[in-house]
C-alpha cells in the first residue's frame, strides 16, 4: 500500500516535470523561429562566426608549417580589430594533428561535432585532409582552402571541398616548360618524394620535357628520411644530369643539396617552391661549411648551395619591399600575431597564412549577411576569381573548378637580389625569370599570363 | 664504378651512424636486458645541450664535451630514477618506461627550444675528399665519424677485457648474486653501465646531428636503423653492433642505389627477417646457455 502511493506520488512528480520540460521546449522553439526567421545555421551567431582547421603544430611536419594557421589567424584579429565581417567576429579554432591523418579524423570529428565549426579553413597536407574528405561533404561542412596542392581537391563528387595553392602538376607543367625552352639538350634528372606530391610534379614536368632528355629518376621516402640522400645525388651525377629537378620537403631539401656538395656535384637545380623558400631551407644547410663550430657568417656562406636555383613562385618574393601586400603583410604580423613577428618575421609560410586568411575573409564577404554553408560554397564559384589577393595569378574557382592559384612565376635565387631578412637571419631573395604562366593541371597548354596584379584594398592597407 | 664507390662510402659512413647508436643499446643491454627505446632521445638531448652551449660562442670542442659529460650525468640519473624500481619487475615494464621517456624528452626538447628544423655545424669539413680530380662521397668529417666510432669500440673493448672496473661490470650483468656476495656493487655498476651508454649515444648524436635535420625528432628514425644494426649483431656483442651498422648501412645504400631510394626502409625490414629467420640469435651473440 504504502509502495503504491509513493509510486504514484513519484509518479505525479515526473508527468508535471515533462509537462514543464515541453512547456519550456515549446517556448524555446518559439523563442528561435520568432527572432531568426529561418534555421541557424552551425558555427555562426549574429555577432561570430566559429571556424576550425587541422595543422601540425608539433611533430616532424611542424616546423614551419606550425607558423601558417598562427599567421591567418592575425588576419581575422585585424578583421575582428575593424567591426568582423558584417558585425561577425571570427574565431578560428586550429587544433594539431601532428600530420597524422588518424588524429586528423579524430580531431575534424571533433570540431565538427562537439565545437560545431561553421567551415573546415586552411587545414594542412594530403594525407591528412584526403581522411576527412568524405566526412565533410557528408556532414556538408565546407572544407575550404586546403593547404595542399592535390589534384585531388577538385572532384565533383566533394563539392564541399576546395583548394588554394597551384596544384602540383600546374608547378611542375611551368617549371617543365621553362626548362625545355632554356636548358635544351640538356641531360635532366628528377629526385622526388614517392608520394602523391612528388609524383604530380612529375607529372607536370614530363608533360613538357622530352623524355629523350631525362636520364635519371631519383625517389626517396618522406617517412623515412633521416640522412643524406647521398645514393641519390651520387646516381644523378653518374647519370650525367646536368639540370637537376627536386620534389623535395625543405629538409629534403637540404639533405639533398649536402651531398651533392660533398660530391662536387654542381648541376642546376630547379626546386618545386614546397622546398626552396630560403629562409626555410638556408637554416638546415648551415652545418654544411662550419667546422668546428659555426659562426653565423659561416652559416650563410652554406645558404649559398641555394644560389642559383630555380624554383616557382605564386605568391610576391619576402624581399620585395616594393610590392604594397608584403608592406601590409609586415604591418599585420608585427601588430595582430607579435610573438609569430618576432620568432619567424615574414618567411614564405607566413606570408603563406596571411594570404589564405585574405581569401577567406573575401569568400565570407561574398556570401552576404544571411550566412549559410551553400552560400559560402556558391559565392567561391560565383566571386573567386574576382577575390583580391597576393596572388601573382588570379584565382581561378568556378563550380567546376575548386583549385585557386593555377599559375606561377620562374624565378631564382640569387644572392645579388635583395637578401630576405628574419628574426633567423638573413637569406638570398628572389629575382623573376619569366612569367608569370597559367595553366590547369591537364594536358591545356602553358600561357603567359598578361592581366595585372591586384593590389591590397584601401581599408586594409591604411589601417593594418 | 665512381657511382659503386660513392654508394659505398656513403654507406660506410652511415653504417657506422647507426653502430654509435647501436653500441649504447648494446651497452644496456648487456648490462640490464632491457632495450633502451630511448636511446635516441637521450642522445638528442645532448645534443640539444651542446647546441646551446654552442650557442655561447664558446667554439666547437668545448661544447663536444659537455655533451658527453652530460650523457654521463643523464645516463646514470635516469638509471637511478626510472629504470631502477622497475629493474626487477617483469621486461615490459621497463620498455614501457623507455618509451615514456622517449615521448618525455622529445616533448621537453620540442618546449624548450622548439620544433624547428635546423642545422648543427659538423667538427671537419664536410667536402668530399678530393682523389685525383674528383672529390669522393668521403669528407673529412666522414674520416672523423669512423675514428671517432672505432675509439670507442676500442675503449670498450679495452675497458670489459682489461680492468678490475669492466671485470666487475661484466660480473655484475653475468651473474649478479654471485657478485653481489663478492663485494661487487652491483646496482651502482648497472648505474655505471647506463651512463657509458648515454656518453656513447652522447657521441652518436654529435655525429648524426650534422649529416641529418636536426630538432627533437632527428634520433627517431637513426634508432630504428640502429636497433637493425644491433640485432643483427646481437644485440649484445659491441663488435657485432659495428659490423651489423656497417651491414645495415651499406645494404640500404646498395638498395637506395640500385633499386630505388624509396625502397631503402622495406631493405632494413628484409635484412632484419632475413637474418631472424637464419640466426635467430643475430650474427655475434655469445652462446644462448645463458639465456634461461
Amino acid at each position: 500500500m504504502r509502495l503504491t502511493s509513493r509510486r504514484r506520488a513519484f509518479g505525479w512528480a515526473g508527468r508535471s516535470a515533462i509537462a514543464t520540460t515541453i512547456l519550456a521546449m515549446v517556448a524555446a522553439g518559439l523563442g528561435w523561429s520568432g527572432s531568426a526567421g529561418a534555421a541557424p545555421t552551425t558555427g555562426v551567431t549574429s555577432n561570430s562566426i566559429t571556424i576550425g582547421a587541422t595543422v601540425p603544430l608539433t611533430g616532424a611536419a611542424a616546423p614551419g608549417y606550425d607558423e601558417i594557421a598562427p599567421a591567418m589567424n592575425a588576419v581575422f584579429q585585424w578583421v575582428n580589430a575593424h567591426g568582423g565581417v558584417y558585425g561577425r567576429k571570427i574565431h578560428y579554432d586550429y587544433v594539431d594533428d601532428g600530420y597524422n591523418p588518424s588524429n586528423t579524423t579524430t580531431q575534424t570529428r571533433k570540431l565538427v561535432l562537439q565545437n560545431q565549426i561553421f567551415a573546415d579553413v586552411g587545414s594542412l597536407g594530403t594525407p591528412t585532409q584526403a581522411s576527412v574528405q568524405a566526412f565533410l561533404n557528408a556532414e556538408k561542412v565546407p572544407q575550404l582552402f586546403v593547404e595542399s596542392g592535390c589534384n585531388c581537391w577538385t572532384n565533383p563528387k566533394y563539392p564541399y571541398t576546395t583548394g588554394w595553392q597551384p596544384p602540383y602538376t600546374v608547378d611542375g607543367k611551368i617549371l617543365g616548360l621553362y626548362i625545355k625552352q632554356h636548358f635544351a639538350g640538356k641531360k635532366v634528372g628528377y629526385l622526388s618524394q614517392d608520394d602523391e606530391f612528388g609524383q604530380d610534379v612529375v607529372k607536370g614536368l614530363d608533360m613538357e620535357i622530352p623524355s629523350s632528355q631525362v636520364v635519371s629518376r631519383q625517389t626517396y621516402d618522406v617517412a623515412t628520411l633521416s640522412g643524406p640522400l647521398t645514393t641519390q645525388m651520387s646516381a644523378l651525377q653518374a647519370a650525367g644530369a646536368q639540370v637537376v629537378v627536386l620534389a623535395t620537403v625543405p629538409a629534403a631539401t637540404a639533405l639533398a643539396l649536402l651531398p651533392a656538395a660533398e660530391i662536387g656535384y654542381k648541376p642546376q637545380f630547379v626546386i618545386d617552391a614546397v622546398g626552396a623558400d630560403p629562409p626555410t631551407v638556408g637554416p638546415l644547410l648551415s652545418s654544411f661549411t662550419s667546422q668546428g663550430g659555426g659562426s653565423s657568417s659561416q652559416a650563410s656562406a652554406a645558404v649559398g648551395l641555394l644560389d642559383g636555383a630555380i624554383t616557382n613562385a605564386y605568391l610576391p618574393a619576402e624581399n620585395d619591399s616594393s610590392n604594397p601586400w608584403i608592406a601590409v603583410d609586415r604591418k599585420l604580423l608585427q601588430k595582430y600575431a607579435p610573438d609569430i613577428w618576432s620568432k619567424y618575421g615574414l618567411d614564405g609560410n607566413t606570408e603563406y597564412g596571411l594570404a589564405l586568411g585574405y581569401t577567406f575573409v573575401q569568400a565570407l564577404q561574398a556570401a552576404g549577411k544571411n550566412l549559410t554553408r551553400q552560400g559560402l560554397v556558391n559565392a567561391i564559384a560565383r566571386s573567386g576569381k574576382k577575390f583580391v589577393t597576393p596572388g601573382l595569378v588570379p584565382l581561378s574557382y568556378t563550380s567546376n573548378v575548386h583549385f585557386g592559384y593555377e599559375g606561377d612565376s620562374v624565378v631564382q635565387i640569387s644572392p645579388s637580389a635583395t637578401p630576405i631578412v628574419t628574426p633567423t637571419g638573413s637569406f638570398p631573395g628572389e629575382t623573376t625569370l619569366a612569367g608569370p604562366f597559367v595553366t590547369s593541371p591537364g594536358k591545356g597548354p602553358v600561357k603567359k599570363y598578361t592581366g595585372k596584379a591586384s593590389l591590397p584594398p584601401r581599408e586594409l592597407s591604411s589601417t593594418a | 664504378m665512381r657511382l659503386f664507390w660513392n654508394i659505398t662510402l656513403g654507406g660506410v659512413s652511415e653504417g657506422l651512424i647507426f653502430a654509435s647508436v647501436a653500441l649504447g643499446l648494446v651497452l644496456i643491454f648487456r648490462a640490464t636486458n632491457i632495450i633502451n627505446f630511448a636511446q635516441g632521445a637521450m642522445a638528442m638531448l645532448t645534443t640539444f645541450i651542446a647546441f646551446s652551449v654552442l650557442g655561447k660562442g664558446v667554439g666547437y670542442w668545448p661544447a663536444f664535451v659537455v655533451a658527453l659529460a652530460c650523457g654521463l650525468v643523464l645516463g646514470g640519473v635516469v638509471q637511478l630514477v626510472l629504470i631502477r624500481p622497475v629493474q626487477n619487475k617483469p621486461p615490459l615494464n621497463a620498455v614501457i618506461v623507455t618509451f615514456g621517456l622517449l615521448i618525455l624528452l622529445e616533448g621537453l626538447a620540442g618546449a624548450i627550444w622548439g620544433n624547428s628544423n635546423r642545422g648543427f655545424p659538423a667538427a671537419f669539413s664536410q667536402s668530399g675528399l678530393v682523389v685525383g680530380h674528383t672529390s669522393i662521397a668521403f669528407s673529412h668529417f666522414d674520416v672523423f665519424i669512423v675514428v671517432a666510432v672505432l675509439a670507442l669500440v676500442v675503449l670498450v673493448a679495452l675497458l670489459f677485457r682489461f680492468t678490475t672496473l669492466g671485470l666487475r661490470m661484466r660480473a655484475a650483468a653475468f651473474a649478479p648474486e654471485a657478485a653481489r656476495l663478492l663485494g661487487v656493487r652491483v646496482s651502482w655498476l648497472l648505474t655505471l653501465g647506463w651512463s657509458f651508454a648515454a656518453v656513447a649515444g652522447a657521441l652518436a648524436g654529435l655525429l648524426v646531428a650534422p649529416t641529418s635535420v636536426f630538432s627533437p625528432t632527428f634520433m627517431d628514425l637513426i634508432l630504428v636503423y640502429a636497433f637493425t644494426a644491433a640485432v643483427i649483431g646481437g644485440l649484445d656483442s659491441p663488435l657485432g653492433a659495428v659490423i651489423g651498422g656497417l651491414v645495415t648501412g651499406l645494404a640500404l645504400a646498395y638498395v637506395g642505389g640500385y633499386l630505388g631510394g624509396a625502397l631503402e626502409p622495406i631493405g632494413a625490414l628484409v635484412m632484419l627477417i632475413v637474418v631472424l629467420m637464419i640466426r635467430p640469435e643475430g650474427l655475434f651473440a655469445r652462446p644462448t646457455a645463458r639465456r634461461v
